[in-house]
């Protein structure tokens, strides 16, 4: 059945916005962030509205509804991503998933001389942590490099990486190629080798349903802000192993058991991870976007968004000037189309795009290390997630097709 | 504030234009006016940090009055050096260190000067100030 574009659109009320001196918004900056529904808005109001209270500490009403709200939307959340609440830790967004990996996991794990995976895909949030606590601990970091002909890891390299690694840290889409790495493959490989497998899931939980027990990494970091969600909120999935070896990243109220002036022991299981007054608000409107999502078929939502940027790859192949960066002929991946002009620069292209009412973006997408293979500084980038059209899509053309015109 | 009048033709110039596409097609245009700094004196020193785009500023004293040559490989940008050559050079650097951009607002540019990581134009202007700042204690 097709979706009903016009029911979608309906959702998201900033869609109805005018820019740029009246013309519509041609919202293409999904990768970066998406936007939200009237579902998530409404809950995070109500919230604020009827519940508002802190959590887990006071009897009162409210705060036994705020608690039970909060506690609901990990259930949810957890269920959404395939695991238990046992597995779920609520985090800032990827960025502090991937860091309490780091501090929490690898810092109390892993001693000097023993290695980290992570590949030349990775966003800088995968890799500057690394490097990091590489520093602090002496560990050995090994790159996996990316293949700029074929634009997919160089998986011979990542095999031969593996002896002696006990972590590795791979991108499951890329946020600027929007090509999906094999990562059955990876896992399956890097258990074989005896190391533990982080997933930076942040552009591929918007398109895809995110399996943590089917997956079977260790880790999935995850942000609720890509996929409908408010931002400030996401989380990590791990298993219940690796929770069990890991050790305080922050530390405050909510995540003890007592505290004398002498010493303080902690809570078990997630909540040892969760210190401080959490996201309240948040986290319910991260479960309300997860609900969202559930009216829909993921496979069937990820069919039109690859049908659009497949689309604009295509016709972009034929506009005189312009690379694509990354191969959009598979069907796994996200709606990331990357590119540039040959002579318009990717920063005047943006604000001319802008000028017509297509928000698109452009430098290196916090990717540097990939932007370096492939031999440039930025690119311009459009993303599209549910609520884009096909005749979007080909207004985006039209407009970019004009600018190169004239300025090109 | 009293612009100076090549400065005060400009702003009335892009005040008349509604539709920001034209605006950017103006400034687009207004980059091959900037006090050139050409590419060959691009270096690190010269260079602008936290912009989306490569811009060099250099800038100096011409018998006490403050001028800047500047260049960047986004038109857009340059085209904005163009503009801030207009308010700022032949001024003594007392005057350029007090100035605020508002000139950007008054030609209807005010997404250019949006806060952000990346505003080229921002970044720019502050880097004309915090040299018009070193020529004033140097002199």
């Amino acid at each position: 059945m097709a979706l009903d574009m016009e029911s979608i659109r309906a959702d998201f009320p900033i869609l109805s916005r005018k820019v740029a001196g009246g013309k519509d918004l041609v919202y293409l900056d999904n990768a970066a962030t998406t936007q939200k529904p009237q579902s998530v808005i409404d809950a995070m109001t109500h919230y604020y509205e009827q519940s508002n209270a802190n959590v887990h500490r006071a009897v009162h009403t409210l705060a036994a509804e705020a608690t039970e709200q909060y506690e609901n939307s990990r259930d949810t959340l957890a269920a959404w991503f395939g695991t238990t609440r046992d597995n779920f830790i609520f985090t800032s967004g990827t960025t502090e998933a991937i860091n309490l990996v780091a501090w929490g996991w690898a810092r109390s794990n892993l001693n000097a001389g023993d290695a980290i995976v992570i590949t030349e895909m990775e966003h800088h949030a995968d890799i500057v942590p690394w490097q990091l606590l590489a520093e602090e601990k002496g560990i050995e970091i090994r790159v996996v490099p990316i293949d700029t002909e074929r634009d997919i890891l160089d998986m011979e390299i990542f095999s031969a990486s593996l002896p002696g690694a006990r972590l590795v840290c791979v991108v499951h889409t890329s946020n600027v190629l929007g090509v999906a790495n094999p990562v059955a493959d990876i896992i399956s490989k890097s258990h074989d080798a005896g190391a533990k497998v982080l997933i930076d899931a942040a552009q591929a939980a918007p398109h895809h349903q995110i399996d943590f027990t089917g997956m079977g990494a260790d880790f999935v970091a995850i942000s609720g802000h890509k996929m409908c969600g408010p931002t400030g909120i996401g989380c990590l999935l791990a298993t219940t192993e690796s929770i069990e070896e890991m050790e305080p990243f922050m530390s405050g109220g909510d995540m003890i058991e007592t505290v004398t002036m002498e010493k303080s022991t902690f809570a078990t299981g997630p909540q040892k991870f969760e210190a401080g007054t959490p996201k309240i608000a948040e986290a319910i409107g991260f479960a309300a976007a997860a609900e969202y999502l559930a009216n829909f078929d993921m496979e069937e939502l990820h069919a039109h968004i690859r049908g659009l940027a497949m689309y604009v790859a295509s016709e972009l192949q034929s506009v005189p000037g312009i690379t694509v960066y990354g191969d959009h002929s598979v069907s796994e991946g996200s709606g990331v189309v990357s590119f540039l002009h040959d002579t318009v620069h990717a920063e005047d292209l943006a604000r001319f795009m802008d000028a017509g009412g297509f928000a698109m973006r452009t430098g290196h997408h916090c990717a540097q290390p990939l932007l370096d293979a492939y031999g440039v500084t930025s690119t311009n980038r459009v993303s599209f997630y549910l609520y884009n059209t096909m005749e979007e899509a080909q207004a985006f053309v039209e407009h970019l097709r004009t600018i190169v015109e004239k300025f090109g | 504030m009293t612009w100076p009048d090549a400065l005060q033709e400009a702003i009335d110039l892009f005040a008349d234009v509604f539709d920001p596409m034209e605006r950017y097609e103006m400034l687009f245009e207004w980059a091959a006016d900037v006090n050139e700094l050409p590419v060959e004196e691009w270096n690190d020193a010269n260079m602008i940090h936290g912009c989306q785009s490569q811009a060099h500023v250099e800038c100096h004293l011409e018998e006490g009055a403050f001028y800047m040559r500047g260049g960047a490989d986004a038109q857009i940008v340059q085209g904005l050096m163009a503009i801030t050559c207009l308010a700022v050079n032949g001024r003594p650097p007392e005057e350029v260190v007090e100035l605020e951009p508002t000139f950007v607002d008054e030609m209807g540019l005010k997404a250019s000067l949006t806060p952000s990581r990346s505003n080229g134009f921002l970044n720019m202007f502050k880097r004309v100030q915090d040299e018009a700042r070193l020529l004033m204690e140097g002199s």
